[in-house]
């Protein structure tokens, strides 16, 4: 293979991974900014939505705009039902709720181990075939992930820019009490949001089934992920996720191909002290308000 | 929090656990439970140490990893020959200066980033440990690590091995109860409980945060150490997230205040999996309920109960009086 060949897969690599690790950290990013909540379990509904993928689409044959429909319906549901019964109860209190999160995280996971067992599913590829352009070869099921990412961050931009549901959520984001004092029902965002961000996680999830295996360990990696993208990028800041996931997606591709994967997550971390000593609000975040 | 003047009751209380604690391998049925004792005392270092860290209003998630740190200092340096001895008081301070470089940069932010900069050095910790294998062995990590010798005296034996942990976990268990009772335990105290009036009065509250961090950190870096010549193992395995996790839950689960909750913790919960052992995947699943069940309705943990059945009768007997004097 010559250079460019390599060049240019180790970029759509970058940019499969960095979207997804976007699409994570938007999720993840929202639920602290309107719940104040350090959601631990983010990776788990990542999980439970691959997994939902990989028994609708890989063993049981649905069609795959039903499965995908399915398995995201089903994690968001699985969050609404977590909202209700556990985080509703923390909201504004950062420390227990994290903690909080943690236990959720240790129940879904291995409720997923106790059904589904330990061993790592494969699911067929939803499309083959390449993308052709001047001689350089790009697979489809990686563009298909690339393209399926920004579908769903742009429509999620267009929701919280553009909708009354999307302007409430800013609203309680800055300050839940004058919200509410204007009017706005700030018991229904809370779980709106937080079904919104797991809604992404299962997303997320659903999209990298095909291209990587699906087992119940597979969601602390991206959780980690999500955390230090968001340092990097700002917390409560949705352009900073995207600047800050495709960033990480490129550093662990490049390091991958070119150097050693452990060595780009050292990397990773040697650029999160770097921003908190740098840019403490993160590269594109806006210094925390005084509260 | 307030410390009550100490009652006589209290000393012999404590007199009493003690002593039932070191005569343990006389009555114990089998060396099992023993074993279970010994990992419960370095429980209870680490719950200790992440009790100081939340003593001054932070969490962290990566507890496990300044272990980690200190069971491979401890392993490499006693296996070119030092006394473990000297070595665990190394991995100690090895923790615990990584700890001060790390909380020096990121205790500058809000809460929130600390936790998740501590939870990410501690994977960085087990992927370093992976992929240096020409030096820590990688997945399969160190094995043979040498027991500690005293004066010549090698503890191998689980009996032999158990008084050395209890003492050291009842010091640290001592030495924490001094801190929280000195000045700098003090300042802890009140930069959990509200950082700007406490900065407003003139205190350093990050510098205050960094020595709860360093101090705690060097704690779990000296039992991660400890635990490792009692296994004679250590591997990337040994201190992954969810050991962190199980130590989150001992201190939430026996309480956050006080030295109290961290024992009622690790004896509530060392003792758990064991028990649970034959349900086998849902003793997670039990934990993790537990963990949520105890925040919804004990935040304070389990050694809240106590105190609120010893406050509710100290005011039944004061109305008790009341009542008694207006009577003629």
């Amino acid at each position: 293979m010559s250079m460019d060949i390599i060049l240019a897969q180790t970029i759509v690599n970058g940019l499969m991974v960095g979207m997804i690790y976007v699409l994570m950290a938007i999720g993840f990013t929202m639920v602290f900014g309107i719940m104040r909540i350090v959601n631990f379990a983010h990776g788990e509904f990542y999980m439970v939505g691959a997994f939902l993928f990989a028994i609708l689409y890989g063993s049981n044959e649905m069609p795959f705009a039903v499965s995908v429909l399915l398995a995201v319906g089903a994690t968001a549901l699985l969050g609404l039902v977590m909202e209700w019964v556990v985080f509703r109860r923390f909201r504004g209190n950062e420390l227990n709720g994290m903690i909080a999160s943690v236990g959720v995280a240790l129940i879904i996971q291995n409720s997923a181990l106790l059904m589904w067992g330990a061993s790592a599913r494969t699911v067929p590829p939803v499309v083959s075939g390449v993308l052709s352009v001047g001689g350089i070869v790009f697979p489809w099921s990686r563009l298909v992930v690339i393209i399926g990412a920004i579908v769903a961050v742009v429509s999620l931009n267009l929701l919280i820019g553009y909708t009354r549901i999307g302007r409430a959520m800013r609203a309680v984001a800055q300050d839940s009490e004058i919200a509410q004092v204007q009017g706005i029902r700030v018991d229904v965002i809370f779980p709106a949001a937080f079904v919104l961000g797991v809604s992404l996680a299962a997303f997320a999830g659903v999209l990298m089934a095909p291209v990587l295996s699906v087992s119940p360990f597979i969601g602390l990696a991206p959780t980690l992920k999500a955390f230090v993208i968001v340092v990097i990028g700002g917390l409560g800041s949705v352009p900073g996720a995207v600047v800050g996931g495709l960033l990480i997606g490129l550093i662990e591709s490049f390091a991958g191909t070119f150097v050693s994967a452990s060595l780009s997550e050292i990397l990773q971390f040697l650029v999160v002290i770097a921003v908190v000593l740098l840019r403490p609000q993160g590269l594109l975040g806006r210094k925390e308000r005084e509260a | 929090m307030k410390s009550p003047a100490i009652k006589p009751l209290h000393y012999a209380g404590v007199l009493v656990a003690v002593a039932l604690a070191a005569l343990l391998p006389w009555f114990a049925p089998n060396q099992f439970y023993i074993h279970l004792a010994t990992v419960g005392c370095i429980n209870l270092m680490l719950v200790l140490g992440l009790a100081i860290i939340a003593r001054a209003g932070q969490l962290s998630m990566g507890h496990g990893g300044f272990a980690l740190v200190g069971g491979y200092v401890s392993a490499l340096l006693s296996m070119k020959g030092w006394p473990p001895l000297l070595t665990l008081f190394i991995a100690g301070l090895a923790a615990a200066v990584i700890a001060a470089a790390l909380g020096w940069i990121i205790l500058r932010l809000r809460g929130v980033y600390f936790v998740l900069v501590a939870f990410a050095f501690s994977q960085i910790a087990v992927l370093l440990a992976l992929d240096m294998s020409s030096i820590t062995g990688g997945a399969n990590g160190l094995v043979g690590v040498p027991p500690i010798s005293i004066f010549g005296y090698v503890l191998r034996a689980k009996p032999q091995f158990y008084p050395f942990a209890l003492g050291c976990a009842l010091t640290t268990l001592a030495l924490t109860w001094l801190l929280y009772r000195s000045p700098l335990g003090t300042m802890m105290a009140a930069t959990a409980e509200n950082q700007r009036l406490t900065e407003s009065s003139g205190i350093d509250t990050h510098r205050v945060q960094v020595i709860a961090f360093t101090i705690g950190s060097g704690i779990a870096g000296f039992a991660g150490a400890l635990s490792t010549h009692y296994l004679r193992f250590i591997s990337p395995d040994s201190y992954t997230f969810w050991e962190s996790v199980s130590y989150l839950t001992m201190l939430v689960v026996g309480g956050r205040d006080g030295v109290l909750g961290p024992v009622v913790g690790v004896l509530v919960l060392t003792p758990l999996p064991e028990l649970l052992r034959s349900t086998e995947g849902l003793q997670h699943i039990i934990y993790g309920t537990v963990l949520v069940l105890c925040l919804m309705f004990v935040p304070n943990g389990l050694a809240s109960i106590v105190q609120m059945w010893r406050a509710r009768q100290r005011v039944t007997t004061t109305s008790a009086t009341l009542v008694a004097g207006e009577v003629p």
